[in-house]
């Protein structure tokens, strides 16, 4: 009998412990990849870089149209302009990106001297500031020429988030994310998770609802609905207003860490930006 | 409560119920199909409950599918209570699930939610 | 000698009044002629009440975009002197402005959902 209490104790004891430790990244990734496969057996690893299109037929053949004038394109060629215009000081965009212009699957990532989660935006607005020039809008504006510009040139480039272990602020920002998509919002009461894991693949009216993986490859994003091009961070406080939760700061913290979490799923996809959507 | 007494609250009982009726009958028709209509006005309207947007509803077009169609609600939900919680707060049943708290959340007024439940449980 | 006493009396007078105009001065609710009608003052704290619940949603990240449309609406009401709407928007803010901190505060642990299987 004693030897029977004893086991249940160590058993109720190793359910409690495992029950206050988080997931991985790694494991949160599996656990996302196991899920769509489950939900869509037909849909190929890669194809999931296409969002909506991946899983929806009929969205897929008027994508496949547009695609071939893309609207993005104007942007593309005003973004080549910008990095190639120089500063007032004589410098420019490739003195701060020597790399540049296909960088953008090296966003984003963590900054351990500055101790936040880098983005492409975030990044780009820093070497304006250091440079005397006027840092640009994170939404709406000219940030969206650059960064197609960006993302046209990395085309192909795979996903790659790291979390550093030297720096456990780094695994804490991603948990942030990993709690900010999981976690009931607005008055509609709707975390991430709701929509685009629950009840991926099925439809609010017309629309039918993507699954986060790919979610982060193809940014920035001609959306006829804007009716120009726009960034994630957009993207992001549009969904959060339409559940009637006040949108947060773009580029701010939580929307940064919120990218972290959610490029880290796309780890192992092709950047294929910039995208068109409805 | 002895035998009398019983007596007495079941006659007390059914003379309520009898005034009741009398009260309520004469209008109930004409009101009921009108708190349907205001039902239906509350479950179609896009800021209100936007029902369309998940449930397939006989009439509406476009209609979503994350959650069921709503169809045979009385077959379904025979003790009306029990759809009207379920609007209330869908939570309570399922922590999980997708439906919008309607009343929780103050979404719908709860005079909205009584004639949303009329429409609804009449489907 | 007797007008030095007057004058220091006119002095103190004024010093006092000026004190005393200076405190009315700096309290907003008292001097607004509006707010002389307590169906004023007390939408004005109603309106404050909202606020404070709108800070409440907004420290946990959990502000309902309601909130601040009905704070917009209450303090129009209060501008066209209709302090019966401006209770009612603002106490309908105050409640979303709750809600939405109760729903951010109640979710500080990070729950996965069920149908999130690992």
């Amino acid at each position: 009998m004693k030897k029977i209490l004893n086991s249940l104790t160590m058993l109720a004891i190793a359910g409690a412990v495992s029950l206050n430790v988080q997931a991985s990244p790694e494991e949160d990734r599996a656990a996302f990849k196991k899920y769509y496969q489950q939900r869509f057996p037909d849909v190929p690893t890669e194809d999931y870089a296409n969002g909506a299109y991946a899983i929806d037929p009929i969205g897929r053949e008027n994508w496949e149209a547009i695609e071939e004038f893309p609207p993005y394109e104007p942007y593309i060629d005003n973004g080549q302009a910008m990095w190639e215009t120089p500063f007032a000081n004589g410098k420019g965009y490739q003195d701060c990106f020597t790399d540049g212009p296909a960088i953008a699957h090296k966003y984003p990532h963590w900054d351990k001297k500055q101790g936040l989660v880098m983005t492409l935006p975030l990044a780009i607005n820093q070497c304006r500031e250091a440079n005397g020039e006027k840092p640009l809008k994170y939404k709406k504006g000219p940030i969206n020429d650059i960064l197609s510009y960006i993302a046209f040139e990395s085309r192909g480039q795979v996903t790659n988030v790291v979390i550093p272990d030297d720096d456990p602020r780094a695994l804490e920002a991603y948990e942030q994310g990993k709690k900010f998509y999981f976690t009931r919002r607005g008055q509609l009461n709707f975390s991430c998770a709701s929509c685009h894991v629950q009840n991926t693949g099925l439809k609010v009216r017309t629309e039918i609802l993507s699954p986060s993986v790919g979610h982060t490859t193809h940014w920035p994003v001609y959306r006829s609905k804007w009716g120009t091009v726009g960034t994630l961070h957009r993207r992001f406080s549009g969904c959060n207003n339409n559940i009637r939760a006040k949108a947060l700061q773009a580029q701010g913290e939580q929307y940064r860490n919120l990218e972290y979490f959610l490029t880290y799923q796309s780890n192992g996809l092709a950047l294929n930006g910039p995208g068109a959507r409805k | 409560m002895n035998k009398s007494n019983k007596s007495l609250a079941a006659m007390a009982g059914m003379l309520t119920l009898l005034a009741g009726q009398l009260l309520t009958t004469p209008a109930s028709a004409a009101e009921g199909a009108s708190v349907i209509e205001e039902g239906k006005a509350v479950a179609f309207g896009r800021s209100k409950g936007n029902c369309l947007a998940c449930h397939m509803i006989e009439g509406g077009e476009s209609p979503g599918n994350i959650g069921p169609p709503l169809i045979a609600m009385k077959a379904r939900y025979p003790d009306k209570a029990k759809l009207r919680a379920q609007i209330w707060d869908a939570t309570i049943i399922n922590p999980d699930s997708a439906m919008v708290p309607f009343g929780r959340n103050r979404v719908l007024s709860e005079a909205e939610i009584d004639v949303l439940v009329e429409y609804i449980w009449s489907l | 000698m007797r007008i030095n006493k007057l004058c220091s009396m006119l002095a103190l007078v004024v010093f006092l009044g000026g004190g005393w105009g200076g405190a009315i001065a700096a309290d907003p609710v008292a001097t607004d002629p509006k707010m002389a009608d307590p169906k004023a003052v007390e939408a004005q704290r109603a309106i404050d009440e909202a606020e404070n619940a709108r800070k409440k949603a907004a420290s946990v990240d959990s502000e309902w975009t309601g909130v601040g449309k009905l704070i917009k609406k209450a303090q129009l009401a209060m501008k066209d002197g209709d302090y019966d709407q401006a209770i009612k928007n603002a106490k309908a803010a105050s409640e979303q402005g709750m809600l939405g901190y109760e729903q951010g505060a109640s979710q500080k642990e990070l729950r996965i959902p069920s149908y999130f299987k690992y």
